[in-house]
């Protein structure tokens, strides 16, 4: 149920810009505030947003980081990733 | 006695602001919003219900609604940062109010909302179809986006509901109705185009279900649109049933303009039966 933390912290990454800068300049730091899972947190550091997307979260949240290249993620890195994720549909 | 006068269908994609503002007023996109906008102005109606699904804006995760009504007396928008002005809209309350609890006495389970603001999947079609913020809205919120989605047959049995709240409501007035969303389109998903953050995985589906559209073929539509086969054309796919309740409020009839852009994977459609 924790991937829910995942979809929040893509919102909040909109919505609250200091979360935002601090997302930025810190990842590692801005995410201990989160109650993630481990596995949520080493994700989420290595933008490995096809497993992110496999474990719940939702694609058009996660898309969000590329906005600022969050964890890496600009948008032809996020794009190859999340284009090889296994997609039940 | 009030009466549905008119019903009108458009995408709300969040960059349609800014490019017609850079390419101007004789690109395609300003002009398929300046058709249906000239048939708005043509019926004035006097209120707009608008359905539409909320891109996490006005709802998140903690409390997503199945279906909701917003009642309110001022909304205003986008609150998601998409680049157009900011607007204020009025709601029309007492009919807002009306619909929802007709609903809950024909057994549709409508949540409120209240004190809320919308994305720009409200804003966008209103900016370009009425700019002056003059006809005050009643906003229908339907998940199109977190699966489980609700089924067609449902959103079409909406639409009917909500017509039959239109025409019991004491006020003499003419409603027109307003779909806003896409038939096929990803963002953020594995279906998006390579090096993109979007795409239209499915322009056949897109074709087909405008190709419905155009033929008035509604049932067959509904039948066909389960939210496997919607979401399979996008996770954003789930949006086509805004469409299919809005036809819920009209009969079965082919629409007065129906305009594609199949690259796109949506349409801009208006259905009249006023004769002029």
């Amino acid at each position: 149920m924790s991937i829910y933390a995942v979809n929040k912290l893509c919102r909040d990454a909109l919505h609250d810009l200091e979360f935002r800068a601090a997302l930025k300049s810190d990842p590692a730091r801005a995410l201990e505030m989160r109650s993630l899972s481990s596995q949520e947190r080493e994700a989420l550091l290595a933008g490995d947003v096809a497993r992110l997307y496999e474990m719940g979260a939702s694609g058009f949240l996660l898309s969000y980081l590329t906005r600022w290249d969050l964890f890496g993620l600009t948008v032809p890195i996020y794009s190859e990733r999340i284009r090889a994720a296994h997609d039940p549909r | 006695m009030a009466k549905i006068v008119a019903a009108f269908g458009v995408p709300h994609n969040p960059n349609f602001p800014a490019l017609v503002a850079k390419q101007g007023s004789d690109c395609e996109v300003a002009r398929l919003y300046a058709e249906v906008a000239s048939h708005i102005e043509s019926v004035r109606p006097d209120v707009l219900i608008v359905f539409d699904n909320d891109h996490f804006n006005t709802f998140f995760l903690n409390n997503f609604p199945i279906f909701s009504v917003g009642i309110a007396d001022k909304i205003s928008g986008p609150n998601d940062q998409t680049v157009m002005p900011r607007y204020d809209v009025l709601v029309h309350a007492d009919l807002a109010t009306h619909i929802r609890t007709s609903g809950i006495n024909k057994g549709f389970d409508l949540a409120l909302a209240q004190d809320f603001d919308v994305d720009h999947s409200i804003m966008v079609p209103l900016h370009f179809l009425t700019p002056k913020m003059n006809i005050p809205i009643v906003p229908i919120f339907i998940n199109g986006l977190v699966p489980p989605l609700p089924s067609s047959k449902r959103c079409y049995a909406l639409g009917r509901m909500v017509r039959e709240a239109v025409e019991s409501w004491a006020a003499k007035a003419d409603v027109a109705v307003l779909a806003s969303g896409s038939f096929s389109l990803e963002i953020g998903g594995p279906k998006i185009k390579p090096g993109e953050r979007s795409g239209v995985p499915d322009v056949e589906w897109a074709k087909h279900v405008q190709a419905r559209l155009e033929q008035g073929q509604i049932h067959e539509l509904i039948e066909e649109a389960t939210a496997s086969r919607m979401l399979r054309a996008g996770n954003i796919g789930g949006e086509l049933l805004n469409w299919i309740a809005m036809l819920g409020t009209i009969d079965a009839r082919k629409p007065r303009f129906i305009q594609p852009q199949l690259d796109h994977g949506h349409a801009y459609g208006v259905w009249r039966w006023d004769g002029i």
